[in-house]
């Protein structure tokens, strides 16, 4: 999340995004691709949902509430 | 139309204590109350995700916090929002133009774009990940809020008092920010879940409960439950003075409570039965995932194992799925059938029977998807909670193995609308996502 790159993307999608970005509740062009994007990259398995300290800092929270063992 | 979820909200603890709760009785004097019929297993993950989805676990291929991401022997992987390959209803709603508010559901994080705004659930990690739809909202939320509680950390205490003042901290915090974002956003559909029911169960039931085994009638925590609904009723109060007239309100819970007796050592009874074969027997209780990552379990002669929680799952060592897989693809009805028989009648430890009861998933759903375990099993229909961890000695546990933890899930939730739906006394989460789907004009 720290790190920014800067891409360059179709001018009719960024109009289009600004056209709409109460609609899409975003405050930004950027936020809107990042957060489109991310889903996607999920939902491919090319993101991970935790990193493997957070999925253990979870699993540590599961255990404590007795979901795991 | 506003959804308020309270997790492990329970009809028959609401109606025992439905007499100093007047948001309560007023919603349910001037609505409708059912017994909502939560879906197996009856489990925070993955129940609020079939309620607003209408799919049920095997369908999601979503079995429990924790799943099988393959059929290795330590493939099991946190369930996140990216384990739900279906629309829920507001991306129905979505599609149609209508803007949703989503606020601490289960099975929502990461966080996913939303014609609307969406906080994710108590699976949100520690730090300052990203937990809002969209990004910035995390900030405007810190700016009302301070630092977003999305589930009670330090759980697993004995100072009952510091963990009753955490649980209301964090429901005030959530009542707080739902008031927030009702009055500065817009929306058409309103969803939150609050974890602060489930949370006093867990820790505080035995107090509550005198027939409980634990149960001291001279405990000054015997009030705490009482006294959180009596504290959750005016924060209902408050958010529903937010709401505009005309507003559809549920108040609805992914499942019940009861009381938990002890747990059943499915791993323990697994090792004495000879279906898992250790190469080393545990000095000390430990997790069989740590056993299986030291290479100390013996495949070569494991027909099945366990895992623990407030219901136990069985895997058989199953010949060309698992990958040292001995049970004979011929002969698995047969060694599940007999395990499933056998599960089903460990007693307690004076030889009388609990009624466990075993379930096979294909049985239970309307599609299998996912990798589902070979059986589920409700020891004491869920009175007594299943350990996974190993080294106990002893299949009868009356301590928890994480610690204290006095309650555990029951079948049934509990479904309101206000206004007034209808009179039925029983109906099923999997209803739910039809339902606003229907009362928001679009069924």
């Amino acid at each position: 999340m720290g790190e920014k790159r800067a891409i360059e993307i179709a001018a009719e999608v960024v109009r289009a995004i600004e056209e709409h970005l109460p609609e899409l509740s975003v405050g930004s062009v950027e936020e809107y691709v990042e957060a489109v994007l991310r889903e996607r990259l999920l939902s491919e398995g090319f993101l991970s949902s935790y990193s493997p300290e957070e999925e253990k800092e979870v699993e540590q929270r599961l255990r404590d509430l007795g979901y795991l063992d | 139309m506003a959804v308020i979820g309270l997790d492990c909200a329970d009809p028959n603890l609401l109606e025992e204590l439905l007499g100093g709760l007047p948001t309560f009785r007023e919603l349910i004097g001037g609505g409708t109350f059912s017994r909502l019929a939560s879906v197996d297993p009856p489990i925070t993950v993955p129940a609020w995700m079939c309620m607003f989805t209408g799919r049920d676990p095997g369908e999601l291929g979503v079995y429990g916090f924790r799943n099988r991401a393959d059929y290795s022997y330590g493939g099991l992987a946190v369930a996140s929002s990216a384990s739900f390959g279906v629309p829920a209803v507001w991306d129905e709603l979505g599609r149609r133009g209508k803007r949703s508010i989503l606020l601490g559901v289960p099975g929502t994080y990461p966080p996913r774009p939303v014609r609307g705004l969406m906080v994710a659930g108590p699976l949100t990690p520690n730090g300052g990940t990203n937990f809002t739809y969209p990004a910035s909202l995390k900030h405007r939320i810190a700016t009302w809020v301070g630092d977003y509680i999305p589930d009670v950390r330090g759980f697993r205490t004995q100072d009952k008092g510091w963990l009753i003042e955490r649980v209301r901290g964090m429901t005030e915090q959530r009542f707080s920010l739902a008031r927030r974002l009702l009055r500065e956003e817009r929306w058409d559909l309103f969803v939150m879940v609050e974890m602060g029911p489930d949370r006093i169960h867990h820790g505080l039931w035995a107090h509550h409960d005198p027939h409980h085994s634990k149960h001291d009638p001279k405990s000054p925590f015997r009030d705490a439950i009482r006294d959180y609904y009596r504290f959750l009723d005016g924060k209902l109060a408050e958010l529903l003075s937010e709401l505009p007239g005309g507003t559809q309100v549920l108040v609805v819970s992914d499942h019940g409570v009861q009381g938990m007796e002890g747990g059943i050592g499915i791993n323990e009874w697994l090792i004495q039965e000879g279906y898992l074969v250790l190469r080393r027997y545990p000095e000390r209780p430990v997790r069989l995932g740590e056993l299986v990552e030291a290479g100390l379990v013996d495949w070569s002669r494991t027909v099945a194992w366990g895992e623990g929680g407030y219901y136990g799952r069985v895997f058989l060592n199953l010949a060309g799925r698992e990958p040292q897989g001995i049970v004979p693809p011929e002969r698995y009805e047969e060694i599940r059938a007999e395990l499933a028989a056998r599960l089903a009648a460990i007693p307690d430890e004076a030889g009388r029977p609990i009624g466990t009861r075993v379930l096979r998933p294909e049985g239970l759903y309307r599609k299998v998807r996912g990798i589902p375990p070979d059986l589920i099993v409700y020891f004491g229909d869920l009175g007594w909670r299943s350990i996974g961890t190993v080294g106990w000695r002893n299949v009868h546990l009356r301590e928890n193995d994480t610690g204290p933890d006095e309650a555990n899930h029951s079948h049934h939730g509990i479904f309101i609308a206000y206004p007034k739906l209808d009179d039925r006394p029983e109906r099923s989460i999997l209803e739910v996502h039809d339902l606003i789907l229907s009362v928001m004009g679009d069924g």
